[in-house]
Order: structure tokens, then C-alpha cells, then sequence
């Protein structure tokens, strides 16, 4: 074979890969202006913007570590709109995680933005001392309890056999005030306001860290919809605008993606460095 | 990893934090030789404390047959084995903790329990114990004894439920060394769970957070001893402060029974937490397995046990479990009376080592009547 007709063959190899790819492939993330942001991972909307394709690493820098590689990439698309950004996470996990319960754990994905924009980003690893970033972070059993399973424990474990509670006794009045206080003392997470405890109303979650470790309640206005894919999740996560980030500007995001069947929680999951962040100009 | 002195293992050790003692530790010694499986003390916890959603499964106290009760499911055979058993040359460990012995990518040797593993809170409980005549269907390591094994959270010196957690959400309060997972700062990684070797922290699955024993902190707080303490039929728990070895001061219980007579002996010290519930080993049980479980010290325990009826401080101390609800930080025995103090020295309580005994002959010859022996 000639050298010629060696790279014309390799040149149409390269065309039908590019052909199969729904849409084109960008080494960074790209967000499409559009006039109305999607309202499903699956909605139409999406195929305007360009594929990210994240490679996932193990987090594998501080203990406690994910020692064993999972997912081995997510792929990223981002549209804007006015003040908003969102963006679409689809990964491969053929197994569903979303019942809580000792020793299981749940499907997860999150982004992570720097809360502010500048040419020396904080530490890609939940961010560094006096550089903050900002995390919104999706679950598969808040976006069951969103969907309408039920905040019980027969929910998660259907033969549960429960003989009583006490702030169910007869005597007292089913919602009220006191049935109220009385569960609360038996939920001291949830008397402390911790926002862990269901039921949940949004699958998303705002959070703020300067480093591992420090991850605490961040502000909020993130919202999201997880949906299965046929042997996957697809998720949605819309988060306001990073500040200043307008087109010809860049800032940098990072991605993690947890799976429950591999005991990923906290620390141990799967994660990116920093990957350039843009938002493309209107025509 | 710092270096920090662990007094159990009579050798220093490596621990994810530096040493830093409480001003002074909540401890507790447990007599297993009283104890009658009643489980008084694990639904007096249970009514107390973990009665709401998402705490069904959860008991803070437990009382297990051993050996073959287990709460969770082999909870102390599973890291035993992953711990090759653990070595003792006399009274110092050379065998390796679970924070010397932390696999690369963890912070402390561990393993998770499955929701399943908390579903047969005693199993072997009604095993039977005795004499087969016609010999037993099938062999087993342990075959004609049993033991009840109350336990608690052991507010270790050097725990490592909050060793493992990576947030720093278990703290140990400086005023009485009760170890807490904090409420509001816990996101139920569950890995103090993974990391605990007792299994005394617990995943609730409505709350998203772990939770555990507080040793009634509220009564505490008031001199107060735990709802497991107070409600214990048997008597066989007396909650106090312990002392380092060194400062260790006779007219204090805990001290008395632990550093002084070393009767009283910590659960599995092997794991090198210092745990802070001891206990009086079973005086018929195989020592090679107490060994195992109470460490090198278990025969003179049982030795200085059995010997008490000649020893009036040590039968008199006995005679103080479950005689109040105060915590008794100090005691003293006069002749045939022994009382439980508070820290001024004000008596707390007052019990005799004797009751008086009446007997009274089954025909009363004054009112020519025979007596039936109704109460
Ligand atoms: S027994 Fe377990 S839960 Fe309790 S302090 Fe020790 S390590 Fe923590
Ligand atoms: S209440 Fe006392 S005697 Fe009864 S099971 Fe508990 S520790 Fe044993």
C-alpha cells in the first residue's frame, strides 16, 4: 500500500468516526447560546451543543482514597441562557443506586466552578484556602424522592416491619405540632437543620469548599433532573452564570461522578481536572 | 500519622491525630458474670433515644450470646481474622492495630456491614448450653457454654470512628471524653461506620447521617448515669471516670477495679482504641477465648474475681453496681458498709454487704399456725 492510499484509508476511517458522533467533539466545554434552556436531559435542545468527553481519574490524593478506577468518562454538553448555564452529564452505569440504607450507597454526579474567575484557578480538588469553589452536586435517591417515592422506610426496605413509633400513638393528633416536635427528637439531624434529611424537594444540591474536607452548605438556586438512559444516567444540572464568564472570556469546571454499586461516597469517586469552560457567541 | 501512648497495649502506637486526654473520660465497667439477657438496657436506650425513622435497626445498646451472638453479623470475627488474630508478648501487643495495620487509600483497617448484617441482633441466643446426654448432632469450636455480652459505645480514648471520618465530624468533648457525631455537620459518608471495629455507629438512612451512642450526655451532665446504667436488672454496670494508669486513685470505682485489682478489663484492646467500657470477664468460660476477647490479663481478672469473697473492698465495691442513679465518682468501705460518694465526699448512697437475714420457722409455735411461704 502506498503512503498515499494509506492516509486517504486512515482519512475515511477518521470520517466515519466523526460521522457516528451525533455531535461535534470539543477538548473543551462549550456552552451554546440558546433562547430557552432544555427542560429534560432528553429534550431536543441539547444536540445544538457541542460533546465534551470528560476522562475520569480516581480520586486518589487524600484519604480516604477510591483506589480501584469506575467510570472511565463522562460526556458534557452546556447551553446558556440570559443568567443561566446548564449542563448535561451522561456517563455509563449499568446498575441503579438510589436506595439509602447501611452499607449501600448512591449514584452521583457533581460540577465544580471557581467562584471566582481568574488566570490561577484554586486546587482542582474541592478547591484551596481563600479560593472557594462552587459545587452542585446531583443524587439518584433525592431524585427518587423527588419523583414520588414515598420518605419512609418501606420505601427503601418493602418488608420493614415497623410496630410503632411513638410520635404515631393514638393519642396524638397525626401532623401536629407536638407529633411534630416529638419526631424531631428522634432526628436530631433534622433539628439541627442539616440538609441531608428528606424529604427532598430539588435532587440538586448547592454546596461551597476551600479544600477536602471543608465541603458545607453553599448558596443556592441550583436546580436539575436526572433521568436513566438505557444502561446510564443522564443529568441535567442549571446553575446561574459563573460570574463574568460571558463569551470570548473563559473559566475552568471540573466533573465527579460517584457509583453506589462500587461503594463510591464522599472522597472516593471519580473526578476530572480542571477543563476549560467557554460560552459561545450568538450568531 | 502521629505517636501517641496507649496505656491497653502497654506500648505506644501510631493514630491518625495527636495525643490530646479529655480533663476527664466517661468509662464504665460491666460484670458479665451478672448479666441475664433480660435486654432491659437495650429498650431502655431504644425508647430513650432511637425510636424515629430510619433508627428501626438501630441499637445503641446491645446485649449478645456469645460466642456465637453477634450484632452486627460477626462483627468481631470478621476483623480478628483481617487482623491475623493479634499477637501479645505478656502484657504488650506486637501485633498491629487497625491504624497501623490501614490499607493504602484508608484511613483505618475497617470493613461495612451490610444492611442484612443487623438483621439477627443475637443469633445463637437460645442455643442450648448444657449436658447432651445422647452427645451433640454436630461439632462446633465452642460447645456446651455461653456468655451475655452487653455493649455500648466505648467512648475510646482513640476512636476511630473519628479517626475515619474525613469531614472531622465526630468530635470528643474535652469535658468528659463522650464521643459525638455532630448533626449537623455529618453528610453520611458512613465511613466512621466502615471504620468503627465495634460497630457502634450506625447509618440512618431518613436523616442521611450516622448516629451513635451519646452516653446519655444530658444525664451525664447532671451526675447523672446512663438510662442502660439505671435500668440494668442484673446490676451489673456502674458508670464513672477513669484515670491514667499513673494517677490512678483507689477511692475512685472505676480506677479501683480497672488499674488497681485489674479486674476489670477493656473489650478487644487489640484493636488499639483504649476503649472505656471494661469488663469483668465470665468465670466460666475457656480463657483462650476471653484472652481473645479482654486481652493477656484475662486469668488474674478471673483470679482476683473469684477471690473476692475474701476481699471485703473489692465485694463491697461490687456491691455498689446499680445501688443509685448517680454517677458515684468515689467510694469508701467501713466494716460492713460501703458508700458510693460524690466528689466532695457527701454520700451519694449508703448498702450494706450483708442483708440481715430473718428466718422464720415453717410452725409458728406461739399461734400454733403453720406458715405458708407466701410473701
Ligand atoms: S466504640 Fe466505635 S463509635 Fe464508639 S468511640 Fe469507639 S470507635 Fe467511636
Ligand atoms: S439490663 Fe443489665 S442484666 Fe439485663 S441484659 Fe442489660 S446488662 Fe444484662
Amino acid at each position: 500500500m502506498t503512503m498515499k492510499r494509506k492516509l486517504a484509508l486512515a482519512g475515511a476511517l477518521m470520517a466515519t468516526v466523526a460521522c457516528q458522533t451525533k455531535a461535534p467533539v470539543a477538548n473543551e466545554v462549550v456552552a451554546m447560546p440558546v433562547a430557552k434552556l432544555p427542560a429534560a436531559p432528553q429534550d431536543s435542545g441539547w444536540s445544538a451543543a457541542s460533546e465534551h468527553t470528560a476522562k475520569l481519574l480516581p480520586q486518589d490524593l487524600v484519604d480516604p482514597r477510591l483506589m480501584k478506577a469506575s467510570t472511565a468518562e463522562v460526556r458534557v454538553r452546556a447551553v446558556a441562557s440570559g443568567s443561566e448555564i446548564a449542563f448535561r452529564l451522561e456517563w455509563t452505569d449499568p446498575v441503579v443506586n438510589d436506595l439509602p440504607g447501611p452499607g449501600r450507597f448512591l449514584d452521583g454526579c457533581a460540577i465544580q466552578i471557581p467562584r471566582v474567575r481568574e488566570a490561577n484557578p484554586p486546587d482542582p480538588q474541592m478547591g484551596q484556602a481563600a479560593k472557594p469553589v462552587d459545587i452542585a452536586f446531583w443524587r439518584a435517591d433525592w431524585q427518587a424522592s423527588v419523583n414520588g417515592r414515598e420518605d419512609s422506610i418501606r420505601a427503601l426496605y418493602p418488608n420493614a416491619a415497623v410496630d410503632h413509633y411513638p410520635f404515631e400513638a393514638k393519642s396524638i393528633e397525626p401532623g401536629s405540632a407536638v407529633a411534630k416536635e416529638m419526631a424531631a427528637r428522634y432526628a436530631p439531624a433534622q433539628a439541627v437543620g442539616n440538609r441531608r434529611v428528606g424529604p427532598r424537594v430539588s435532587p440538586v444540591e448547592d454546596m461551597v469548599a476551600e479544600g477536602p474536607g471543608t465541603l458545607s452548605p453553599g448558596p443556592g438556586g441550583s436546580r436539575g433532573k436526572g433521568e436513566r438512559t438505557d444502561g446510564g444516567w443522564s443529568v441535567m444540572i442549571v446553575r446561574k452564570m459563573p460570574e463574568g464568564l460571558a463569551p470570548r472570556q473563559r473559566t475552568q469546571i471540573a466533573f465527579a461522578v460517584w457509583e453506589g454499586s462500587k461503594e463510591e461516597t464522599g472522597a472516593r469517586k471519580m473526578r476530572t481536572g480542571w477543563i476549560p469552560l467557554s460560552v459561545k457567541e450568538s450568531k | 500519622m502521629a505517636r501517641v501512648y496507649n496505656w491497653q497495649l502497654g506500648r505506644e502506637m501510631s493514630y491518625w491525630y495527636p495525643e490530646s486526654r479529655p480533663q476527664r473520660q466517661f468509662a464504665a465497667v460491666f460484670d458479665t458474670n451478672k448479666c441475664i439477657a433480660c435486654q432491659t438496657c437495650t429498650l431502655a436506650c431504644k425508647t430513650t433515644w432511637t425510636s424515629g425513622r430510619g433508627q428501626e435497626y438501630m441499637l445503641w445498646n446491645n446485649v449478645e450470646s456469645k460466642p456465637y451472638g453477634f450484632y452486627p453479623l460477626a462483627w468481631d470475627l470478621k476483623l480478628l481474622d483481617m487482623l491475623d488474630g493479634g499477637k501479645w508478648n505478656g502484657s504488650r501487643y506486637e501485633g498491629q492495630t487497625v491504624f497501623e495495620s490501614a490499607p493504602a487509600g484508608e484511613r483505618v483497617l475497617g470493613w461495612r456491614p451490610e444492611s442484612e448484617d443487623y438483621a439477627y441482633p443475637n443469633c445463637g441466643e437460645d442455643d442450648c448450653a448444657g449436658q447432651v446426654d445422647g452427645g451433640a448432632s454436630m461439632a462446633m469450636p465452642h460447645m456446651n457454654w455461653f456468655y451475655y455480652l452487653a455493649r455500648i459505645c466505648n467512648h475510646c480514648s482513640y476512636p476511630a470512628c473519628l479517626a475515619s471520618c474525613p469531614r472531622g465530624s465526630i468530635y470528643k468533648r474535652p469535658e468528659d471524653g463522650i464521643v459525638l457525631v455532630d448533626q449537623g455537620r455529618c453528610r453520611g459518608y458512613q465511613e466512621c461506620v466502615k471504620g468503627c471495629p465495634y460497630k457502634k455507629v450506625f447509618f440512618n438512612p431518613m436523616t442521611g447521617t450516622s448516629e451513635k451512642c451519646i452516653a446519655c450526655f444530658p444525664k451525664i451532665e447532671q451526675g447523672i448515669q446512663p438510662q442502660c446504667f439505671v435500668n440494668c436488672i442484673g446490676k451489673i454496670r456502674m458508670a464513672g471516670w477513669i484515670s491514667k494508669p499513673q494517677d490512678a486513685r483507689p477511692e475512685n470505682p472505676i480506677d479501683y477495679l480497672v488499674h488497681i485489682k485489674k479486674v476489670a478489663l477493656p473489650l478487644f484492646p487489640q484493636f488499639g482504641l483504649e476503649p472505656n467500657v471494661y469488663y469483668i470477664p465470665p468465670v466460666h468460660v475457656p480463657t483462650a477465648f476471653t484472652r481473645q476477647m479482654f486481652g493477656p490479663g484475662v486469668d488474674d481478672a478471673i483470679k482476683t474475681y473469684r477471690n473476692a469473697k475474701n476481699d471485703p473492698d473489692l465485694a463491697g465495691l461490687l456491691c455498689l453496681f446499680g445501688s443509685s442513679e448517680m454517677v458515684m465518682p468515689r467510694w469508701r468501705r467501713q466494716g460492713d458498709t460501703v458508700t458510693g460518694l460524690d466528689e466532695k465526699g457527701n454520700a451519694l448512697v449508703r448498702v450494706p454487704m450483708n442483708e440481715p437475714v430473718h428466718v422464720r420457722p415453717a410452725y409458728d409455735k406461739l399461734y400454733q399456725i403453720a406458715r405458708t411461704n407466701c410473701p
